[in-house]
């Protein structure tokens, strides 16, 4: 059965539960994830990690109606550039910041700060090349 | 951008449901479209457009602001 032949109660109700399966799998996963490193059984919390998100995958891939569609598709580029432009700023004026207030004995800066910039930079690296790959075939 | 895509669902008494299955998208995507908060891809404006058996300039009206704008 398409979607097109599904009452339209039916497929609200169909959409919903498997939006609530979908998460439902993931937060299990992070569960499960949880679970087993507290009980030392990291392998086992990581199967079930993965499991979880393999399954959500399947059930939006597989559902029988349209659980994203391109409006959401739009939403999620905007936050993604939203996100990307706020930690743009805190990459751009954080580092020679706080080199700055580090050098000028001000403040003395924890090693996860150098994590944190390290990480932005890798993921604007990642960012650039996409982008750039993306630009080269369009 | 204006639409008149309320009215011509009006006309042909589907819901919202029913139109975002026969075009491939969630019933927000049609209630946003309708308001005037998202204009649809070209897939999608042709889409609706085959759907009310019109033309997409028939259908859409870029020089006009969206309902909830005015």
């Amino acid at each position: 059965m398409n979607e097109h032949e599904i009452s339209a109660t039916k497929r609200l109700s169909r959409r919903k539960r498997y939006k609530q399966l979908m998460y439902g799998l993931l937060l299990g996963g992070i569960l499960a994830l949880w679970t087993g490193m507290y009980l030392d059984r990291f392998l086992v919390g990581v199967l079930l990690y993965w499991g979880g998100f393999f399954g959500m995958i399947a059930v939006w891939q597989l559902s029988s109606v349209t659980l994203y569609d391109e409006r959401d598709t739009a939403i999620e580029r905007k936050a993604s550039d939203y996100t990307l432009g706020v930690f743009a700023f805190v990459f751009v004026l954080g580092v020679p910041g706080g080199i700055a207030l580090e050098a000028g004995g001000i403040l003395e800066l924890p090693a996860a700060f150098d994590g944190a910039m390290w990480t932005l930079f890798a993921i604007y690296v990642v960012f650039a090349v996409v982008y750039t790959v993306l630009r080269r075939r369009s | 951008m204006r639409n008149d895509v309320r009215d011509r669902r009006a006309e042909t008494g589907e819901s919202q449901a029913d139109l975002a299955a026969a075009v491939g998208v969630t019933r927000q995507s049609i209630n946003a479209i309708e308001r005037g908060r998202y204009d649809p891809s070209l897939d999608l404006a042709f889409a609706l457009a085959d759907h009310f058996d019109c033309r997409i300039e028939d259908l859409f009206d870029p020089d006009a602001e969206a309902a909830d704008e005015e």
